[in-house]
């Protein structure tokens, strides 16, 4: 177990597990945090996990725990690593099973106010037009459609009429990352994620209709559409089953390259394999595969979303329009360009829980937001508020361009089940005036608000470290959970 | 109604995902009392009559491997066919290797879903009473 005792505070909001700490850590061990946040991350496994990242060939630098760092597999939530070809790895439990989960807005010029009266009916027809749950739902396309998916991402929705340019323009790496190659993914992936394309899934999944209930920075909320007073919507959803069987496939299978490479690790849930051989590239590919599905598959809900708009607002409110802010992943793996001793470096960046936040100088970003930076989603637990950040140029120079991706956790589900009742829990919603739609009141109680660390000390911690800048609150009035 | 299940396994606290301490007298114990648990986690069932019946047959390179296979396994069948198995019938177990029969039902609501099974931290210990086991699930 790792003490305080072990760590050493660096800086405001950073604290460094040094290399002395054990035998086989290769870089130090960084972690953003106030003191309070720190202590959360102390009283479980998080901080070995973050530890045992440090022990993967060729990682470069320090690896990372974001101040919503809690304990997952392998890598823990929140956890950033960056690892130099041709020997550096890539690792699958470093991304997830839920390859690109990830978040998507989209903002509106409805006021709160005009919404109120039609706020149940809204969500009545997204929860009618959106499927949830396990393995249901799904738009139906024809099997040889699912290789264009997996191959051209959310361009392909677009193709078929989900959505528009303009929203590919507003999407991390336009919803398609060019590596992914179809036939890396299994017949068993392609078999769940069949019938899943433009379905939410369950567990921390939802959509929320929200409000901007304050807006930090005028001139760049005006930039990305958001205004205060004015509705918003969050997708919050990644790969569905496609994904997970992805991860567990090659996870499986790098269990072999491990031998293979003589690569030693600590725990067998960060097997992986140097990203230029033939496992590293295969899984490289697979993994790419199935960040194409999951923009594609928040690209089909978004359409749904708008639709539903539709149905429930037409005739009533002037324009019930959505336009997209962004949608970034935060399980992810992307090669990416770094100053290092002076060079311009390639690396391997794996996001476990953790969010790209370039800034203005970052030529991969879209027209209308090179001069700001990205938008940065960060969601809060049901109930709070979420974050719309940007990206800045010292996130690039300290975290690898990333930063936070929620709340993160404080509580078990075993736990928040015991202490927390879902219909108790609904009625509290409801007097906050948030309107709540869940498939079973156990999964709602899991999600409650008490089970996540306070999302507003988590963004002061990546805004005082300046790896990312607020630019507008939303707060939640109408609430889809998975 | 809640799950009649023996005390064969036990949840385990983890702040995000769901982990599970289970038990066997021997390979097959641990890997259908594994099976349970891990329905246990999922869904609430009616306590009815099994009606899907499959068979499954695995190989694996340890025993840790067989595990994480067999419980992929059914997650695979129950999210494909929307059921949820709460029969396992070992036919033959070994640290390389299984056959069994399982049985499940339609009739299930869900608790908490789980996107896939882990091998963080996964070792099958050898205890005076069998053998014993900590999965992790990512949910």
């Amino acid at each position: 177990m790792i003490e305080k005792r072990d760590i050493k505070r660096i800086g405001k909001y950073l604290y460094e597990i040094p290399t002395t700490h054990r035998d086989d850590m290769r870089v130090s061990a960084r972690i953003y945090a106030d003191e309070q946040l720190l202590e959360a991350a102390l009283s479980d496994r998080s901080i070995k996990q973050l530890v045992n990242t440090t022990t993967l060939p060729g990682v470069v630098k320090y690896t990372l725990a974001m101040p919503d760092i809690h304990q997952g597999y392998g890598f823990p939530i929140g956890g950033v690593a960056a690892t130099k070809p041709p020997d550096g790895v890539i690792s699958p439990g470093g991304i997830g099973y839920d390859i690109n989960c990830g978040v998507r807005v989209l903002a509106s010029r409805i006021e709160r106010e005009a919404l109120a009266p039609y706020v149940e009916d809204l969500l009545q027809a997204m929860y009618h037009l959106v499927p949830t749950g396990l393995g249901k739902g799904g738009i139906k396309i024809a099997r040889r459609d699912l290789d264009r998916v997996l191959e051209q991402g959310a361009a392909w929705a677009v193709g078929k009429g989900y959505g528009t340019k303009e929203d590919l323009a507003r999407t991390e790496a336009r919803g398609c990352m060019a590596a992914a190659d179809a036939t890396k993914v299994s017949q068993r992936a392609k078999d769940r994620g069949f019938r899943q394309l433009g379905s939410l899934g369950s567990g921390n999944h939802f959509l929320e209709i929200d409000e901007v209930t304050e807006v930090y920075d005028d001139e760049v909320a005006e930039i990305f559409g958001l205004q205060q007073g004015f509705i918003a919507v969050q997708i919050h959803c990644g790969s569905r089953g496609l994904g997970h069987q992805v991860c567990s496939d090659y996870v499986r299978l790098l269990q072999k390259a491990v031998r293979k490479y003589e690569i030693e690790l600590p725990d067998r849930e960060l097997v992986c394999a140097p990203f230029e051989s033939p496992e590293g590239q295969d899984y490289f590919a697979a993994m790419a595969a199935s960040a194409n599905f999951a923009w594609t598959n928040r690209q089909v809900i978004a359409h749904w979303v708008r639709r539903a708009f539709e149905e429930a607002l037409a005739g009533k409110i002037p324009s019930w329009r959505l336009t997209q802010v962004y949608d970034v992943a935060h399980n992810i793996g992307k090669v990416e360009h770094y100053t290092m001793d002076g060079k311009r470096t390639r690396l391997v960046i794996h996001r476990k829980g953790a969010t790209r936040a370039f800034g203005p100088s970052s030529k991969e970003l879209p027209k209308v937001y090179r001069d700001v930076g990205q938008p940065v989603l960060v969601p809060g637990s049901m109930g709070t508020a979420s974050y719309v950040l940007v990206g800045t140029d010292r996130a690039l120079d300290l975290t690898f361009g990333s930063t936070c991706h929620g709340a993160g956790r404080v509580m078990s589900r075993t736990r928040a089940k015991k202490t927390i009742w879902g219909e108790d829990l609904m009625r509290q919603l409801r007097q906050q005036g948030i309107a709540v739609k869940a498939g079973s009141m156990a999964g709602l109680a899991e999600e409650a608000p008490q089970a996540y660390k306070d999302v507003a000390r988590v963004v002061d911690v990546v805004v005082g470290v300046g790896i990312a800048r607020k630019v507008a609150k939303l707060t939640p009035i109408g609430v889809i959970k998975g | 109604m809640k799950n009649s299940a023996p005390k064969v396994f036990e949840e385990v606290e983890h702040t995000a995902d769901a982990a599970l301490r289970v038990y066997g007298q021997n390979w097959g114990d641990l890997l259908a009392n594994a099976a349970l648990g891990m329905f246990s986690v999922v869904a609430d069932w009616e306590d009815v009559q099994p009606l899907t019946e499959r068979k499954v047959s695995l190989q694996a390179m340890d025993g840790e491997t067989l595990l994480v296979d067999w419980l992929s396994e059914l997650l695979y069948l129950h999210e494909m066919e929307d059921v949820v198995y709460i029969s396992f019938e070992i036919l033959s177990a070994s640290p390389n290797g299984l056959r069994a029969i399982v049985k499940g039902t339609e009739k299930w609501s869900p608790r908490t879903a789980i996107k896939a099974v882990t091998f963080n931290d996964l070792r099958i210990e050898k205890t005076p009473e069998g053998y014993a086991a900590t999965i992790v699930f990512d949910t």
